[in-house]
């Protein structure tokens, strides 16, 4: 086990190791921001097991192995190396980032219509600094953690999406994150913006990918900035290889009436976890945010979802659902947190998990903190196992037991996975967990208890 | 078609049937009736191998093979069908998807081709019409939400649509108004087959005015204390299951 003196160390030489050859060097605000979170880095608590945020979840995994920050630029990747990867069939704006970097060869940005931006941030920070300058870090304001500063210390390139006022797009956005298999394991600090002006409207999807059983530590941000009226979707399926280690940080600030509809999706990796951060800055949002985990052997997944209510009369919903197998570990902390002067607050929030073996383990906390009189809030657990009636049903009908667990679980993640709109891509996951499925309810073994 | 050679059924330990004896001739219909916790749904259980049912003593022939150690699919694969009492609501399992996955796994298994959706789909809708089950109901989770008639029919359909060489049809009635119990037993009737046999467990005769047993059997106690036609239905519905009782006991 490292001592949190070892933990702060490899924090200390990540920073050192990456800050060379970074872009925007000669921008003086984002000199500022990098160096104030590489200061931060030295100060900020190291994450640690008695800290509640990561009671359940030790960084030992990452902290413990050295990852180069990723430099590479791929330029030479052609589209060959992604056909692999079985990706969804869409009829999307498409952005390929590999390591972290855009590649443009491989991305399908033409035809954007007007009053759209998207693609590298590396070119926008050359191209467009000033309006960068605006959006940075608007979101993350001073609720730093140490990763999400490790990450704005090193900013090197992600994807950013701007609408501007008004402007709906036509067609969903796909951002591919795909991680190449490297000779050394590298740490991808990619930052991500998504900016919707007012009134504004998209479909953004992110998909996680690696190729090979890749080790790599993936340490994501993602600012969005919702302004009033406006309405995005935001899926992000992470299917990372089993030996990777996928960390997201994602911020997201409502003004008013605008909505987010979310959908997380974590079947990959080793190591996972994701932070949501949802804040409410003015009256009538909405939020949903919607999730779905599977862990098995030797996987650890964790959620943690923050949704703070400080203004009155917005609305938000989380669903989460895992489905454990295995010796899978799965984490998920859940917070509301009503301000006094939020009323006519609607949240709820509720965890339901599916444990298909005696081994797996979920530590589930979904927490209601309410400081208002006049709001609607709920929110609850539940950890079971498939019920023997129903499984019993299915056999009758000449299902096998493999089979019939396998509908019964689709049947559990079916509510999540409707929630996405786009058809095909909702397909896609659907194969994704139906794939995943048959050596999960391999694992259980092929008779009843 | 089914011979039970003194059958012993234990469940938690506690003896249920005690040397049950029945044989099912092919094209059959056998009426099984008798009072509250004489062994009538545990005998349909067994049958179909649910869990929980220790079978202690005796044999269970379906065609000549033993159905002990059988799971529950393979005696679907080789033609049994369990209409339940009470069908369970399946969250998140579409009716459609559960009925293509439920045909083609035993066509499956017998080495037969496999419908595809299309095929599929222009044959469940004709066993809807026959039980009269809105379609509708077959885009809808598997019995969420179903009216107790509703879960029946959709029993009685799927046994439409797998063909069974054997259906056990557990208290098909209960629950049932008299029009949802005519239409259910029409599609009962409709599947009637020189080549078919089916068991009906039931505690009223009731059921046995719209489908017409051959025989009529009577469980007291975890044994077939009596046998006989249709009449001994009636004879039943008169005078309850007292005087069998007090037969038995004397």
């Amino acid at each position: 086990m490292n001592t949190a003196q070892e933990a702060r160390q490899w924090f200390t030489r990540t920073v050192q190791e990456g800050s060379d050859q970074l872009p925007g060097q000669t921008l003086e605000w984002l000199r500022n921001i990098r160096g104030s979170a590489g200061q931060a880095v030295e100060t900020l608590p190291v994450p640690f097991r008695m800290q509640e945020q990561w009671r359940y979840t030790s960084i030992a995994p990452l902290v413990s192995r050295h990852f180069t920050p990723s430099t590479h630029d791929f330029t030479g990747l052609q589209e060959i190396d992604l056909e692999d990867l079985q990706l969804p069939e869409m009829d999307a704006y498409r952005l390929v980032f590999a390591n972290g970097r855009f590649i443009p060869q491989l991305s399908g940005l033409s035809a954007l219509p007007e009053g759209v931006r998207m693609g590298s941030l590396r070119t926008a920070l050359s191209t467009d600094p000033e309006r960068l300058s605006a959006w940075f870090g608007q979101t993350v304001g001073q609720e730093q953690d140490i990763f999400t500063a490790l990450n704005t210390a090193l900013i090197n390139d992600g994807m950013l999406v701007y609408l501007e006022k008004g402007i709906r797009l036509d067609k969903p956005v796909h951002i591919i994150h795909v991680s190449l298999e490297l000779n050394e394991p590298v740490i991808v600090n990619a930052r991500n913006l998504i900016v919707m002006d007012e009134g504004s409207g998209a479909s953004v999807i992110e998909t996680f990918v690696s190729t090979g059983d890749s080790v790599y530590f993936n340490n994501q941000v993602t600012e969005i900035l919702l302004h009033a009226e406006s309405k995005l979707e935001h899926v992000r399926l992470q299917k990372e290889s089993r030996q990777a280690s996928h960390l997201s940080n994602v911020f997201i600030s409502q003004q008013q009436n605008s909505q987010y509809h979310g959908t997380a999706l974590a079947m990959g990796a080793a190591w996972g976890r994701t932070n949501y951060n949802v804040r409410f800055r003015q009256e009538g949002g909405v939020c949903n945010l919607h999730g779905l985990y599977t862990a098995g052997d030797q996987q650890l997944i964790d959620f943690h979802v923050d949704v703070q209510h400080a203004v009155p009369n917005c609305s938000s919903r989380e669903n989460f659902k895992g489905l454990l197998y295995g010796k899978g570990r799965a984490v998920f902390d859940g917070r509301i947190v009503v301000e006094k002067q939020a009323q006519k607050t609607d949240a709820h929030l509720s965890n339901s998990n599916l444990m298909l073996t005696r081994n797996a383990e979920v530590d589930t906390k979904p927490q209601l903190e309410i400081h208002a009189d006049d709001v609607k809030c709920s929110h609850g657990t539940t950890v079971g196992q498939l019920d023997a009636e129903h499984i019993f049903y299915l056999r009758s009908r000449g299902i096998d037991y493999a089979s019939a667990q396998k509908m019964l679980c689709l049947g559990f993640a079916e509510e999540i996975l409707d929630g996405i709109q786009q058809e095909s891509f909702r397909a896609y996951a659907s194969r994704g967990l139906q794939e995943l499925l048959s050596t999960a309810v391999h694992d259980t073994g092929s008779s009843g208890e | 078609m089914l011979q039970i050679k003194n059958l012993h059924v234990t469940v938690d330990g506690k003896p249920i049937l005690k040397g049950l004896d029945l044989n099912i001739g092919t094209g059959e219909i056998h009426a099984i009736m008798g009072p509250n916790g004489s062994g009538k749904s545990t005998l349909a259980h067994v049958l179909s191998g649910r869990d929980g049912y220790e079978v202690t003593e005796g044999e269970i022939l379906f065609e000549g093979e033993e159905l002990q150690g059988m799971e529950p699919e393979e005696r679907a694969h080789k033609g049994l069908f369990l209409a339940m009492q009470y069908p369970v609501e399946l969250p998140g399992v579409n009716n459609m998807v559960f009925l293509k996955e439920s045909f083609n796994a035993i066509r499956r298994a017998r080495g037969e081709t496999e419908l595809d959706s299309v095929q599929f789909m222009k044959l469940i809708r004709e066993k809807a019409r026959m039980v009269k089950l809105d379609e509708k109901l077959l885009k809808r989770n598997v019995n969420a939400g179903f009216s107790g008639g509703e879960k029946k029919r959709n029993e009685i359909m799927q046994m439409a649509l797998l063909e069974p060489k054997l259906a056990i049809l557990d208290e098909t009635d209960s629950g049932l108004d008299i029009d949802a119990l005519r239409i259910v037993a029409e599609g009962v009737n409709a599947l009637r087959s020189k080549d078919r046999s089916i068991i009906m467990v039931t505690h009223y005769q009731r059921l046995l005015d719209y489908i017409q047993p051959d025989f009529v059997h009577v469980l007291v106690g975890g044994r077939i204390v009596k046998s006989g036609d249709k009449s001994l239905a009636l004879e039943l519905e008169e005078k309850g299951y007292g005087w069998i009782e007090d037969e038995v006991a004397a």
